[in-house]
């Protein structure tokens, strides 16, 4: 059974294909080969034919035409195999640019979202300085509104000075009727009292005259 | 072991139908009165953790309920994530008002204030200090930064001023006539901001504790609205510029001149407003939340689930759980990670 099955992995040359046909292998290992064979489960095949014919080339004893052709055939698979390994080396290269392009296009974004950050944060202090400035006017306009229902200053002004005129006026009146008034009653003074005097003279005199009468009688009696 | 005890049991209950009958009505009941405490329960304070990253709602059944806010926050966040992670008596009455210091969360019931440490509510267990006065409602309570006293505004027309480091009562500051809503504090020039139920919002220096100025909102027409009453339910201060409203319609005053500026045309009382950035937020009776500009125009009013609000918090302690929420005549508290829309609610 053994034998059997290594005369097979030795004709067809790709060994998964047999083993799970004949031998219970784990799958992950199965997994694993055909990960990393993948797509070049066909090359690696490729590289053992040529390998197999290469040998049986060498050692055929067949005619120089036929070992031509089969040289000629060896050829094309080399340059095959040649063909794909170079693909894979320049998939393998724009892969590694593709990294790298990532990678330069994740650091840009990563300083964007930064920068976007720092332009929140600073637009935020804006908000709170306009806020701040919209209440201080709002203030302002709501003291102007209280301010605007007492009158005008210039007018309260003017009204105090006329009011301060006249009030000097009235006041000078009342000095001139007061001095007058004053004139007056020293006048009235100085008449009463000449008439008192008079009244008083003329008492006097009356008196006196009475006594020279009760005199000159009294002369004429003795 | 323990299936042959469970069969016992239940063959036990099987020769006893009466037994488990009752027992499945009481079972009834229990959830229909838990029910219905949820539809009749009030949210009435909310304050933040120093951390940012707990928020504890005082209820009128004096319950305080602490929610993790990161966990709610996070993207895998789930139902479960919208529930308390504690649940505590903390008064017999309402709790009005909730503070946070840097340690400690302060609440207020009817005539004592308790002192609830943050590291022991977010590993849930519970440590309190209580210091009882007689004042017999607390309404409002606020911290004033400056010589790190706490002020508390109270049914008995005073505010009180203890002084947190030793937890004494340094001062007592009289002139209402009536029960203290709000209480605001104005640090630029140290001064203590009282609205009351009689409709004046008295200014007090804070150092010589005597009232500065008294504003009678009312009088003035164009904020008055007598059909709501005089009194003043929300107050809150930017140093140059103050928020009231309440019966009058929500105003906004200049302090310096002490002269109305802008007057909001919201229909209701407003219960509880915030000046944020360049807007004003205000919540009070009506199912939403009010975005106003300053020069008195109504931008925007935002749908929220309670039928009428009652407190409104910012979360200013923590940058990446920045949320507004609000709390009202429901058991849902609404959170809004973007003020223009409502983003979920935690629920009692």
């Amino acid at each position: 059974m053994l034998a059997s099955c290594l005369l097979a992995q030795g004709f067809m040359g790709s060994p998964d294909v047999s083993i799970l046909s004949f031998v219970r292998v784990p799958d992950e290992v199965i997994r694993k080969r055909l990960l990393i064979d993948g797509d070049g489960a066909g090359d690696d095949r490729k590289i053992n034919v040529l390998l197999k014919s290469f040998t049986k080339w060498c050692n055929s004893p067949g005619t120089p035409e036929e070992g031509f052709t089969q040289y000629q055939r060896m050829l094309g698979t080399l340059a095959q195999c040649e063909f794909s390994m170079g693909k894979t080396l320049m998939v393998y290269d724009m892969n590694l640019r593709e990294m790298e392009n990532y990678e330069k296009i994740y650091s840009n974004i990563e300083q964007n979202i930064m920068s976007a950050h720092e332009k929140i944060a600073e637009c935020k202090k804006e908000i709170q300085r306009a806020k701040r400035i919209r209440k201080n006017r709002q203030e302002y306009d709501a003291l102007a509104k209280v301010i605007q229902q007492h009158p005008d200053r210039h007018e309260t002004l003017k009204q105090l000075e006329a009011l301060d005129k006249e009030l000097q006026q009235l006041s000078h009146i009342k000095e001139n009727v007061d001095a007058k008034l004053e004139l007056r009653k020293k006048q009235f003074h100085v008449l009463l009292s000449t008439i008192q005097e008079l009244q008083q003279t003329l008492e006097n005199d009356e008196k006196s005259d009475d006594d020279n009468n009760q005199e000159s009688p009294a002369e004429n009696g003795e | 072991m323990r299936l042959k005890s469970d069969l016992v049991q239940q063959q036990q209950l099987q020769k006893k139908p009466f037994v488990s009958y009752v027992l499945l009505i009481s079972h009834v009941i229990n959830r229909v009165f838990e029910w219905l405490q949820l539809l009749h329960m009030s949210v009435f304070s909310q304050s933040f953790s120093p951390c940012g990253r707990f928020l504890a709602a005082g209820n009128n059944y004096g319950e305080i309920a602490v929610f993790s806010l990161s966990a709610a926050l996070s993207p895998d966040a789930t139902a479960a994530n919208q529930k308390p992670v504690l649940t505590f008596t903390a008064h017999e009455g309402p709790v009005f008002s909730l503070l946070s210091t840097d340690v400690h969360l302060l609440s207020a019931g009817n005539g004592e204030i308790s002192a609830w440490s943050w590291n022991e509510l977010t590993k849930k267990c519970l440590c309190v200090c209580r210091s009882s006065l007689e004042i017999p409602e607390i309404n409002s309570m606020i911290i004033n930064p400056r010589d790190n006293s706490l002020v508390v505004g109270g049914g008995d027309n005073n505010i009180h001023i203890m002084d947190l480091e030793h937890g004494v009562f340094k001062n007592v500051l009289q002139g209402h006539s009536d029960y203290i809503h709000c209480v605001s504090v104005r640090d630029r020039e140290a001064e203590i901001l009282s609205g009351g139920e009689d409709g004046a919002v008295r200014m007090w220096d804070s150092r010589s504790s005597q009232c500065v100025h008294c504003i009678e909102v009312y009088k003035y027409e164009s904020c008055a609205r007598p059909q709501f009453g005089k009194w003043i339910s929300c107050l809150t201060t930017d140093s140059d510029w103050m928020l009231c409203g309440g019966g009058p319609s929500l105003s906004l005053w200049h302090l310096r001149s002490l002269s109305p500026t802008s007057i909001f045309p919201l229909s209701g009382c407003q219960r509880q407003a915030a000046f944020y950035q360049d807007k004003i937020l205000a919540v009070g009776e009506g199912a939403f939340v009010s975005h106003c500009l300053l020069g008195g125009e109504v931008k925007a009013q935002i749908p929220c689930t309670p039928q009428s609000l009652n407190t409104l918090q910012l979360n200013t302690n923590s940058t990446e759980h920045r949320v507004l929420t609000v709390g009202g005549s429901s058991d849902h508290i609404d959170v809004f990670t973007n003020l223009s829309y409502r983003a979920f609610s935690l629920s009692f």
